[in-house]
């Protein structure tokens, strides 16, 4: 009862730790795809009396992707209904050209502005249109959200680290007499260590093969959920197999560090 | 003979010199002799022991055990010489989650023995001190003396050159005082181990040749 209960102490902030860790992996490719979706859904429009390419554009800014020229015929029918044919060539001869610029980034407001100061420098240039405002919203509403779960990682991992500690604790008043009797016949760390470190590996098993369990369980459940559909990804941005091995690599890291900072805290102190 | 423990102006102290036990201390102690240690409680009898295996560093002068200059000896070099010391406890410091057999074999399992060396050596050494029948207990289970065989076993289990003895028979009943005395002069005369015993009383009856050193004042010397 005893042992599962100490395997039970050391498994928990484990998990939680690699929670932590899942969620930091999730959200990562979350906000990727979201930023993503963003970045593909904005554009500048520009007018410009002069014909724009992307090079010329490119050569401007290179946080610019590429330039899309807009059908001057629709916007003018779009613009003016019931008019005859002679009267919409004219129109077109008088209008400029009209431009969709993509980015190749889903840029920061002050960048937006940096862009446009630079396209409005351009001879012929005549209106540009950012649409700063919304866009400003958007930029906004995506870095509260990045800082509050970043906020709230940082508290998971802090908490999950005391946990350890506290664990640490505990194995130093279980484990010390015996790493103490072992030294004093000669025994190496590795060997003083032996049975900590047995038991830790199993339980960063264990709390690995709890996580993947929890986050398969996830993925099934919001399978075709709406959220994924909006930031145009699907389930599997919940669980990548690599970030099983991600977990694996985070909790041995863990063990190693825990056991041998409790061994060489119960290593005797040679009186000088 | 060759010295297993030569000490040369030896002073022992704690606090970094504040506090000064064992002063100018000259001795040595040959392969195979039995010495005892006596002298007053507080007087360093336990402090020489430990200097001896290495848990406090000589402040001054030189100690030399099994070939190892106890003030230079590095950490390594330590763990190697107590692989070959054999070394009894007043408290007996037994593991008490393991059984009594796999603590008969600690230094063996150390070493990195197989498991079959361990069970031979363990089942002959819990017949020398009478606790065959107690091989699958915990250390909790047995009584003091009981526990005190125990660490003389484990002491024994590897054959040490040198055994250490720190108040060995101070918490025991006369039977197991018996065993526990019959054991290291066995493994003296016997096995030619130096086997150095700190007490309190040297026991009445004692069937081989020893040496005695008195401390007292800080002094180390030895009664003829």
């Amino acid at each position: 009862m005893k042992s599962i209960k100490d395997h039970i102490m050391f498994i928990l902030p484990l998990l939680a730790v690699l929670i932590g860790i899942e969620f930091i992996l999730i959200f990562g490719r979350v906000t990727k795809a979201y930023e993503e979706k963003l970045r593909s859904d904005y554009a500048i429009i520009v007018s410009s009396k002069k014909v724009l390419t992307t090079p010329y554009l490119r050569s401007i800014d290179s946080d610019i992707e590429s330039v899309e020229a807009m059908n001057k015929q629709k916007i003018a029918s779009e613009v003016v209904s019931n008019i005859g044919k002679e009267n919409v060539d004219t129109i077109l001869k008088e209008l400029p050209h009209f431009y969709r610029i993509h980015l190749a980034k889903y840029v920061t407001v002050k960048k937006l502005k940096e862009i446009e100061k630079e396209l409005k420098a351009i001879p012929g240039m005549v209106t540009v249109d950012t649409f700063g405002e919304s866009y400003e919203t958007k930029r906004s509403l995506f870095s509260v959200v990045t800082t509050l779960l970043n906020i709230f990682m940082t508290i998971l991992f802090l908490v999950s680290i005391l946990l350890i500690i506290k664990q640490m604790e505990v194995w130093q008043l279980a484990h010390k007499e015996r790493m103490q009797i072992m030294e004093i016949f000669g025994a190496p760390l590795m060997l003083r260590s032996g049975v900590l470190f047995k038991m830790a590996f199993v339980d960063a098993i264990i709390a690995a093969l709890l996580n993947l369990g929890i986050f398969l369980y996830v993925q099934s459940k919001l399978n075709n959920s709406l959220l994924f559909k909006y930031i145009h990804a699907d389930a599997s941005i919940f669980f990548h197999v690599k970030d099983f091995f991600i977990w694996l690599g985070v909790s041995f890291i863990i063990v190693i560090i825990s056991v041998l900072f409790v061994a060489f805290r119960a290593s005797e102190a040679i009186e000088e | 003979m060759a010295s297993v423990i030569k000490a040369q102006n030896l002073t022992l102290a704690y606090d970094k010199g504040k506090n000064v036990i064992i002063k100018n201390a000259t001795f040595s102690i040959e392969q195979g002799e039995f010495v005892f240690i006596t002298g007053p409680s507080g007087s360093g009898k336990s402090t020489l022991l430990k200097s001896m295996y290495g848990q406090l560093k000589p402040y001054d002068g030189t100690l030399i055990v099994g070939g190892y200059d106890m003030r230079k000896i590095k950490r390594s070099q330590l763990l190697q010489l107590r692989r070959n010391i054999g070394i009894v406890f007043q408290d007996y410091k037994l593991i008490n989650e393991w059984t009594v057999e796999k603590n008969v074999v600690l230094p063996l399992i150390i070493t990195g023995y197989s498991l079959d060396v361990q069970k031979v050596q363990a089942e002959k050494l819990l017949a020398h001190v009478k606790l065959s029948e107690q091989a699958h207990k915990y250390p909790l289970e047995l009584s003091g003396g009981e526990q005190q065989r125990v660490g003389v076993a484990r002491a024994l289990s590897k054959n040490p050159f040198l055994i250490l003895a720190d108040e060995p028979t101070g918490n025991l009943d006369e039977f197991s005082s018996g065993v526990v005395w019959d054991l290291l002069e066995n493994a003296c005369d016997q096995l030619n181990a130096t086997v150095l015993v700190v007490t309190h009383k040297i026991p009445t009856i004692f069937n081989i040749p020893y040496r005695h050193f008195i401390i007292e004042n800080g002094g180390v010397h030895e009664v003829h």
